[in-house]
């Protein structure tokens, strides 16, 4: 995928995510996010330390606009970002870095993606939530939130992965 | 790690750190109970940190710590002893007698620089000479014995024979009213001594202290020195017990030099 269409992609996200936050409220134990996966799959071109600051630009603006904390998504989505090298190297290998390839579901696998989801939809989720109950909420209530929310989550960015992530392949 | 990989790494942890102290320091402005509970952390983290750096400072100051301990722990011996002595005397005036104690000790702490433990002729160098008031035929002690005695002093160092030294002997007694005799270095052990030459009269039980007696011209009386064990009797006359020194040679650092002002005084009187 070019660069102009995957931001473009990138920033309809942001909007839903903004939607998300705003309007779809279901329970106080899920917090849906589309945050981790769209850090995820942002080119492998761009540095750890770039995508440290579009992850806390991203999170920024989308507590920014909508009704949630300030600073909130930004500090939960930049060890995300941190984290990106490392989930990728571990699950599809130091040659995706090697060829600059970026990852897709047809060419990886359904598996791995999975667990890469997981994976970054879990830390954010983490820090997220444990910095949004500020050591005031029991420990059960807040892992009860983390997991439902991560089962949510993982859903949801399997649905938009695949217009963050397209395969090329003619 | 290669030049060209580090600058690389420590850019991306620089990068994360600021925006995490951003992320944080916009959620605390716009948020009071994430403010309290950033505020809970750093206080938490500096106190860790100043607790850290408090310990590591404590750590690096123990040298002059344990200096000025040798040193008020000499003052105190010396205190001590003058106590004993005044005491002593009083004791003297009110028995109707008019004899004076002329005896006194002078106490100097000192640092052991070389002390040899694996032979059957030890010895120790400390960190004082002539130049710090250091005499030949000085006793060395600490508040838990006997150490050694100075043979030969420079300017600036002494040497010394161990306790630990098959040719010293010192005089100790058992108990506060018991038997005295000579203490020797078992020739074994760390913290093992013989006490010879006990009369057989002296009733003593196991777990007595035993003291150095007053009779040295080198070392003040009532230094503690350890505790009896069992015993044997030798040639019909005289007991042996085995004694359990509370010195542990291993851990010797400051010791007192104690020197007797009277020494060579009394020592001309001698044949």
């Amino acid at each position: 995928m070019r660069k102009n269409e995957f931001f473009l992609v990138y920033a309809l996200l942001l909007a839903a995510q903004c939607v998300i936050c705003n309007y779809f409220y279901l329970t106080p134990y899920v917090s849906l996010s589309l945050l981790p996966v769209m850090v995820l799959c942002l080119p492998i071109r761009i540095s750890s330390a770039l995508a440290m600051v579009i992850a806390f630009a991203t999170g920024l603006a989308v507590d920014a606009l909508s009704e949630g904390l300030l600073g909130l998504n930004a500090l939960a989505l930049v060890p995300v970002a941190l984290a990106r090298d490392g989930i990728l190297s571990l699950l599809f290998g130091r040659e995706l870095f090697a060829r600059k390839e970026d990852f897709t579901v047809h060419k990886n696998g359904l598996g791995p993606v999975t667990l890469a989801i997981i994976l970054s939809q879990a830390l954010f989720l983490a820090v997220y939530i444990w910095a949004d109950g500020a050591g005031m909420r029991p420990f059960w209530f807040n892992f009860a939130r983390w997991a439902a929310s991560l089962a949510a989550g993982t859903a949801l960015s399997l649905i938009v992965v695949p217009a963050l992530a397209p395969d090329t392949r003619k | 790690m290669p030049k060209s990989r580090l600058f690389p790494r420590i850019l991306t942890a620089a990068v994360f750190i600021i925006l995490e102290m951003a992320a944080l320091h916009i959620l605390g402005k716009n948020a009071q109970l994430q403010r309290l509970w950033i505020a809970r952390g750093a206080h938490g983290f500096m106190g860790a940190v100043w607790g850290g750096t408090q310990r590591i400072k404590d750590y690096f100051s123990l040298r002059r710590t344990n200096e000025g301990l040798a040193l008020e722990n000499t003052r105190l011996m010396e205190e001590n002893a003058r106590m004993k002595e005044l005491l002593d005397a009083r004791e003297l005036d009110t028995m109707g007698l008019s004899l004076k104690r002329q005896r006194g000790f002078r106490y100097l702490n000192a640092e052991v620089i070389k002390l040899s433990r694996n032979k059957q002729h030890n010895y120790l160098i400390l960190s004082k000479g002539f130049e710090d008031g250091v005499s030949e035929k000085s006793g060395i002690i600490t508040r838990e014995g006997v150490i050694g005695i100075v043979d030969a002093v420079s300017a600036h160092y002494s040497y010394a024979f161990s306790f630990q030294n098959k040719d010293i002997s010192i005089s100790a007694r058992l108990g506060e009213e018991g038997g005295t005799g000579l203490l020797v270095w078992d020739g074994q052990s760390s913290r093992g001594a013989i006490l010879k030459e006990i009369p057989l009269q002296y009733k003593y039980h196991r777990g007595d202290t035993v003291y150095t007696s007053g009779h040295s011209l080198m070392f003040p009386p009532d230094v503690p020195l350890g505790v009896a064990g069992e015993s044997k009797i030798i040639n019909g006359a005289t007991n042996e017990i085995q004694v359990t020194l509370f010195q542990d040679f291993t851990a010797i650092r400051y010791v007192t030099v104690v020197h007797n002002t009277a020494f060579d005084e009394l020592e001309e009187l001698e044949p």
